[in-house]
C-alpha cells in the first residue's frame, strides 16, 4: 500500500526550502568577503610591486612620500612615483596597540576576577551590563574625551617646557601624543576583554573549585590557579579580538595620537610616550582625500591590505592558541 | 495572510516616498567644511522663504572630497575654498562669497599683529619659540596646529602663506576647523588658521600685516586682508536643476541673503544693496 506523505500540488521538497535559503546567504557573504579581499590586494599591488620588502623598512618620512605620490598622480601614468616606506606607520601601529592591550590585558584579568569571584552578587549584577555597554560605545565619543579633557591636560600638565624645547621644529609636544592613544585605546579595549574574560571564568566547572577549595587551598590561590588558568582559551580568545579591534580602531586614533608619521624612539628617555605618532588606520582616514590620484590610491589601499592581513594573521593565532589549550578544559 | 503582508509593505514604502516627491524637492550637496555654517545659514532661510518647497541636504565632508561627489554625481553641488585645480575636471566654479582666513593664537598670548613672513616661518619650523616672535610676551615653544590634507583651507594655506612647500613636521594636521579652533581655545603655546565664521570665544584673531582679520576689511578688489578668498559652489558641467540655479542666484545677488551670510561669518561678495 502506497502512503502518501505529500499533497500532490505542494511543493516538493518543503523542509529544504530554508536550508537553501540560507545556504545561498552564507554563500554571498563569503563571496563578498573574497571580493573584498581581491579588491584590496589587486588596487594594492602597484605598491606592494614598485617597493618589495622595502615596503615595510625604514627610509625617508613617510608624509613626504605621501605627497610626492599624489602629486605624481596628477600628472600622465608614466611619471607615476611610488616609493613608500612604512616603517613609522608600522611602528607606531605597533607600540599603540601592544601598549594598550598589555595595560588592558592586565587591569580586565584583575576586574574580571574581580567581578566573578569576589564582588558580591548586588555589584556584580550592577558592574556586569555597565562593563557590556562600555564595550559598545562609538570610538567617536572617546575621541572626543580625548581632544577634549586627555590631550589638554597631557600637553599643559604633564609635558614640560625643556621638554618641549629639546625637540622644536622637528615634532611638538601638545598632548597629542602616544600616551593619549593608548590610555583611551585601553579604556576602549578593557571592557571587551572584561566580558569576555569574565564569561570564561565563569564557565569554569564549579566542582574543581569546589575540590581546590575543600583540599584546604585559599580562595585566592584557587581563582588564580584553577578558574584563570582553566580560563585561559578565554583569555587568548579576548586578548585576540582586543588586538584586531585596536589595530583597526581609526577615528579615535586619528583625533588624539597626533598626525605626524613619527615613529617615537624609547631611547628617547620618558619624553618619548609624549611624543605624537600615527598609525596605519589613521593614515587612511587623514589622507582619503588624496583617492583620487591613482598611485596614492594604490598606496592607500597596500596599507589597508596590511591591516586586513593583520587581523586574518591574529584571528588564526588566535584559533591555533585556542584549539591547543582547550583541552585543559572551559571554553571560550 | 501573504497578500494582507505585501498590502501593508506596499502602503508603507508609498508613505515614504509620497511626501518627498509631491511636497519639497531635496538639494543634495557636500564639501567644504569651513563654508557649512554660512551655507547652513542660506539653507535655513531658503528653505524658509520657499515656505518648505526647498530642501537641502549638505555632508560636510572636506571640499576636495565635496568635488569628488559632484564629478561621479552623488552631489547635485559641492562647498569649496579653494580655486580650482587640474583634477576638478568636470566642474565648474561659482564664486559665492568672500571669506578670511584667520591666523588665532591663545588669548593668554599678547601677540596682536603677525605677518605673513613669521606666519611662514613658524609653519615651516624655522621659529620655534614664542620668544622669536616679539610682542607675544611668551617664551615657550610653539605648538602650530592645522589642517590635514583633507579640504581647501589648507590648500589655501599651503597657496597664500606657505609657497606650496609643506609644512614641518612639527604641526599638527588636525581632521576639522572645529578641532583647529578647539586645540588654540585650550593649549596656551598654540597657533592655528581657520575661516572668519569660526570666530569666537575661546581663540584671537591677529592682525595680518597689519590688518585685522574682521569681515568690514575682506573685500573683492583690492583684496584689502591678506587672507582673504572666495569661496565658492561647485557644479557640474553637465547643467543644474532650476532649482539649485535659483538659489544659487538669490544666494549670491538677493539682498535679503547678505545679512544672513554677514551674520554667519561669510562676507558678501555680489549682493546688491537693500532698497532703503
Amino acid at each position: 500500500m502506497e502512503v502518501e506523505y505529500l499533497p500532490e500540488d505542494g511543493p516538493r521538497v518543503p523542509d529544504q526550502r530554508a536550508e537553501r535559503l540560507l545556504g545561498a546567504l552564507v554563500c554571498t557573504v563569503v563571496a563578498l568577503l573574497l571580493a573584498l579581499i581581491a579588491t584590496v590586494f589587486f588596487r594594492a599591488w602597484p605598491s606592494f610591486a614598485h617597493n618589495g620588502l622595502a615596503w615595510f623598512g625604514a627610509g625617508g618620512n613617510v608624509d613626504e612620500q605621501i605627497n610626492q605620490i599624489y602629486l605624481s598622480g596628477l600628472g600622465g601614468s608614466e611619471g607615476y612615483v611610488y616609493t613608500f616606506h612604512a616603517w613609522q606607520l608600522l611602528w607606531s601601529t605597533f607600540l599603540i596597540t601592544g601598549g594598550a592591550v598589555l595595560l588592558a590585558l592586565f587591569s580586565s584579568l584583575f576586574v574580571a576576577v574581580f567581578l566573578v569571584e569576589f564582588a558580591p552578587e548586588w555589584m556584580s549584577n550592577v558592574l556586569a551590563p555597565v562593563v557590556r555597554f562600555l564595550a559598545s560605545v562609538p570610538s567617536v565619543i572617546y575621541g572626543l574625551l580625548g581632544v577634549l579633557v586627555i590631550v589638554p591636560f597631557i600637553g599643559n600638565h604633564l609635558v614640560t617646557e625643556p621638554q618641549k624645547a629639546s625637540v622644536a621644529g622637528v615634532i611638538s609636544l601638545s598632548g597629542y601624543s602616544l600616551l593619549a592613544g593608548v590610555l583611551i585605546l585601553t579604556v576602549m579595549i578593557a571592557p571587551l576583554m572584561t566580558s569576555i574574560f569574565s564569561d570564561g571564568i565563569r564557565s569554569v566547572r564549579p566542582g574543581w573549585l569546589e575540590g581546590s577549595l575543600a583540599l584546604g587551598v585559599n580562595r585566592w590561590r584557587t581563582t588564580w590557579k584553577i578558574a584563570v588558568r582553566t580560563a585561559r582559551p578565554a583569555i587568548v580568545a579576548g586578548t585576540v579580538l582586543a588586538t584586531a579591534r585596536a589595530i583597526g580602531e581609526a577615528v579615535m586614533l586619528a583625533m588624539v595620537s597626533g598626525s605626524v608619521a613619527f615613529a617615537p624612539n624609547p631611547a628617547d628617555g620618558l619624553i618619548f610616550i609624549f611624543e605624537p605618532s600615527r598609525p596605519l588606520a589613521p593614515t587612511i582616514v587623514k589622507n582619503i582625500d588624496l583617492l583620487g590620484s591613482k598611485p596614492a590610491n594604490s598606496t592607500l589601499f597596500a596599507i589597508a591590505a596590511v591591516l586586513l592581513l593583520s587581523a586574518a594573521t591574529f584571528s588564526l593565532a588566535g584559533w591555533a592558541a585556542r584549539r591547543s589549550m582547550s583541552k585543559y578544559g572551559a571554553t571560550a | 495572510m501573504r497578500r494582507k503582508t505585501f498590502a501593508i509593505t506596499a502602503i508603507a514604502l508609498l508613505g515614504l516616498v509620497v511626501p518627498a516627491s509631491a511636497g519639497a524637492k531635496t538639494i543634495i550637496g557636500s564639501g567644504s567644511v569651513a563654508m557649512q555654517p554660512v551655507l547652513q545659514a542660506l539653507f535655513a532661510q531658503y528653505t524658509k522663504q520657499t515656505h518648505g518647497k526647498v530642501k537641502f541636504v549638505y555632508t560636510a565632508n572636506g571640499g576636495n572630497a565635496g568635488v569628488k561627489d559632484v564629478q561621479n554625481g552623488t552631489s547635485q553641488f559641492a562647498g569649496n575654498a579653494r580655486t580650482p585645480l587640474p583634477s576638478d575636471a568636470g566642474t565648474t566654479y561659482i564664486k559665492m562669497f568672500l571669506d578670511g582666513l584667520c591666523i588665532d593664537v591663545n588669548p593668554k598670548n599678547k601677540l596682536g599683529n603677525i605677518t605673513i613672513q613669521q606666519v611662514h616661518d613658524i609653519y615651516r619650523g624655522l621659529i620655534t619659540n614664542w620668544n622669536q616672535v616679539p610682542g607675544s610676551g611668551l617664551e615657550t615653544t610653539i605648538d602650530p596646529v592645522g589642517r590635514d590634507t583633507n579640504g581647501g583651507t589648507y590648500n589655501f594655506f599651503l597657496q597664500a602663506v606657505l609657497n606650496n612647500e609643506l609644512p614641518s613636521s612639527n604641526v599638527n594636521a588636525l581632521t576639522s576647523d572645529g578641532l583647529v579652533a578647539n586645540a588654540v581655545k585650550q593649549d596656551p603655546n598654540a597657533i592655528g588658521y581657520d575661516g572668519l565664521a569660526w570666530q569666537g570665544k575661546g581663540q584671537k584673531a591677529l592682525k595680518v600685516n597689519g590688518v585685522p582679520c574682521q569681515s568690514s576689511k575682506i573685500s573683492v578688489e583690492p583684496l584689502k586682508y591678506p587672507l582673504s578668498r572666495y569661496l565658492f559652489l561647485v557644479v557640474p558641467n553637465s547643467g543644474v536643476s532650476p532649482a539649485l540655479q535659483k538659489f544659487i542666484d538669490w544666494a549670491r545677488t538677493s539682498p535679503e541673503a547678505a545679512p544672513t551670510i554677514l551674520k554667519a561669518g561669510g562676507v558678501p561678495a555680489f549682493n546688491k544693496k537693500a532698497k532703503k
